[in-house]
C-alpha cells in the first residue's frame, strides 16, 4: 500500500510540473534547428568588375552594363577630358540568366581593353556550396568560368598578339573558384583563386596567369555599402622585368567602389586603375597606376527581371 | 495486485486526459498578402510552431521570418534584408489568449475571440482578432485572418516601390494540432 502512495505522490508531482511548463518553453523545445541559407552576401553577381559568389535565382534575367571612363588624372586625364569622363576605356552590355537557384549563364559584348578587343563573352556560374545561417555550412563556394572570343581585325605583323594566325587564337579563358562568408549582416569577404589563359600572347607574355583576388563589402546602411576588390595575378620575374624594361608595366588591379540597392537595381559607383572589365584582360593586362593618376571612374548597373 | 494494477491505470489514463489540454502544431501555416493595383505579393511558409492550452486557452506561435517563401527571389531577398530584416530580429512571434475560451474537449466549430501582442521587426503590438477552431476526434485546428499595419511595427517602405507595396498586409494562420506528447 505504501508503494502505491509513493507511486501516486510521483505521478501528481510529475503532472505538477508538466503543468508548469509554460508554452514558450514547449515551443523552444521543439524548435528544430533548420539550415537556412545565408542570403545576399552580395546584391549582385559581382563584386566590382570580378564575380561575387551570388547567382542568379531560377528564371531571373540580368541586363548588366559596365562602363569604365578614361583616366582621371596624369597625362590623358585632367579638366581637358573633364577627368576621363569623355573618353571610355573598356564598355560591357551583357544579359545574365538563372537556369536553376544554383546555375547562371549569360552572354556579354564587350568593348575590350588590352591587346585584343571586340570581345564576345560566354561565362557560367555554379554555387557549389551555399553558407547557412546556423554555420552547418560555413562558406559559400562557387565556381565561374568564361570563355572570350575576339572578333577584331587580325593584326598584319606577325608578332603582335592581335595577330591571328588561327581562330583559336581569338580566344581566351577564366576559370575561377569564389570562396565567401558573410561574417556579420554588413561585413562579407571573399576570397578569389583565379586562372587566367590566353591562347596567344605577345613576346615574353605568359599564355596561362594564375592570380589571387580578394574582396569585400561592407554595409552603411540596408541599401549601401562599400566595396574594395585587389587581384595579385602571379607572374614571372623575367616577364614583368622585360615589360618594365619596354616601359609597359604591369600593375595589381585595384577597386573600392559603391553598392547601391533600390529594389530591382543594383548600381555600383567604382573607381579603379584597371581599364579593361573582363577578367580576361584587367587581371593579365592592367597597365595603369593609381600612383601616376591612371585610376577611373566606373559603373555598373543591373537591373533584375523575374521572368 | 489487482487493486495496484486498476490503480496505475487510473493513473496513466488520468494523465493522458491531462496532457490533452495542451496541444502542439510543429508545421503552422502562415502566410500574407499584399494588395496593390501595381502588383499582388504574397508568401507562405508551413515552419512555423505553435502550442495551445485548452484549459486555460493560452495560445503561442512562432515563425523564423526567413522561412516565408515568394514567388520571386529577389522580393524574398529584399523582404528578409530590407523590410523584416530577419538577421536582426529573426522569429515573429503571437503570444497570446482565448477570450472566454469554450470546452474545446468537445468536437464542434467555435467562434472564438483572441487577444495578445504580436512581437514582429522588434516591435510589440496588441492585437484582438477572431478565429474559427474545429474540434474534430478531440483535436483542434485553428484558422484566423487578420491585418497588420506594416508602420505598426516599423516596416519602413521606401518611397521608390511605395505603389507596390500594401500599407496594410493581410495574414492567415492555418495550425492542426496534436497533443503534445
Amino acid at each position: 500500500m505504501k508503494h502505491i502512495y509513493l507511486l501516486l505522490l510521483g505521478c501528481c508531482l510529475g503532472l505538477h510540473s508538466f503543468a508548469q511548463e509554460s508554452l514558450e518553453a514547449l515551443v523552444g523545445k521543439e524548435e528544430v534547428k533548420t539550415h537556412e541559407p545565408v542570403i545576399a552576401t552580395y546584391k549582385s553577381t559581382r563584386i566590382i568588375q570580378g564575380h561575387s559568389p551570388e547567382t542568379l535565382k531560377k528564371r531571373e534575367l540580368d541586363f548588366r552594363v559596365a562602363h569604365h571612363f578614361g583616366d582621371l588624372g596624369g597625362e590623358f586625364g585632367g579638366p581637358k577630358t573633364f577627368f576621363g569622363m569623355d573618353n571610355s576605356a573598356d564598355i560591357r552590355i551583357a544579359f545574365e540568366y538563372g537556369i536553376t537557384d544554383r546555375f547562371m549563364v549569360g552572354i556579354g559584348r564587350t568593348k575590350g581593353s588590352g591587346n585584343l578587343t571586340q570581345l564576345y563573352e560566354g561565362l557560367a556560374k555554379y554555387k557549389l556550396l551555399q553558407q547557412t545561417t546556423d554555420d552547418h555550412v560555413p562558406l559559400s563556394v562557387s565556381l565561374f568560368g568564361n570563355s572570350v572570343v575576339s572578333g577584331m581585325t587580325s593584326s598584319k605583323t606577325i608578332s603582335d598578339a592581335s595577330y591571328f594566325g588561327k581562330f583559336s587564337d581569338r580566344l581566351s579563358y577564366t576559370g575561377q573558384l569564389i570562396i565567401a562568408r558573410k561574417f556579420t549582416p554588413s561585413l562579407s569577404l571573399t576570397l578569389l583563386p583565379t586562372w587566367v589563359h590566353r591562347n596567344r600572347v605577345g613576346y615574353k607574355d605568359q599564355n596561362d596567369v594564375f592570380a589571387l583576388g580578394g574582396g569585400g563589402r561592407l554595409k552603411f546602411t540596408k541599401r549601401l555599402g562599400l566595396l574594395l576588390e585587389y587581384y595579385y595575378p602571379f607572374r614571372s620575374q623575367e616577364s614583368k622585368d622585360y615589360f618594365k624594361a619596354q616601359g609597359r608595366d604591369l600593375y595589381n588591379p585595384l577597386a573600392a567602389g559603391l553598392e547601391l540597392e533600390t529594389g530591382g537595381h543594383v548600381f555600383h559607383i567604382t573607381f579603379g586603375n584597371s581599364t579593361a572589365i573582363l577578367e580576361n584582360q584587367f587581371i593579365t593586362e592592367t597597365r595603369s597606376s593609381w600612383l601616376q593618376g591612371q585610376f577611373r571612374w566606373g559603373f555598373n548597373i543591373s537591373r533584375r527581371f523575374s521572368l | 495486485m489487482k487493486q495496484l494494477i486498476t490503480l496505475l491505470a487510473g493513473l496513466f489514463l488520468a494523465h493522458a486526459g491531462f496532457a490533452q489540454d495542451v496541444f502542439m502544431c510543429r508545421n503552422t501555416g502562415l502566410s500574407f498578402f499584399s494588395a496593390t493595383p501595381v502588383e499582388d505579393i504574397d508568401a507562405t511558409t508551413d515552419k512555423g510552431t505553435s502550442a495551445m492550452n485548452v484549459k486555460t486557452g493560452e495560445l503561442y506561435f512562432k515563425v523564423a521570418v526567413n522561412t516565408f517563401k515568394f514567388k520571386k527571389q529577389l522580393m524574398e531577398e529584399h523582404f528578409n534584408e530590407n523590410y523584416l530584416e530577419s538577421d536582426k530580429y529573426p522569429y515573429a512571434i503571437f503570444k497570446g489568449k482565448l477570450v472566454s475560451p469554450p470546452d474545446l474537449h468537445k468536437d464542434g466549430t467555435y467562434e472564438v475571440a483572441i487577444d495578445g501582442v504580436l512581437s514582429l521587426h522588434g516591435v510589440d503590438k496588441p492585437y484582438k482578432e477572431k478565429a474559427t477552431i474545429i474540434v474534430k476526434d478531440g483535436k483542434p485546428s485553428a484558422n484566423a485572418k487578420f491585418n497588420v499595419k506594416l508602420a505598426d511595427h516599423k516596416i519602413k517602405i521606401p518611397t521608390l516601390v511605395i505603389k507596390n507595396i500594401a500599407e496594410v498586409v493581410e495574414v492567415t494562420v492555418k495550425a492542426a494540432y496534436n497533443a503534445a506528447s
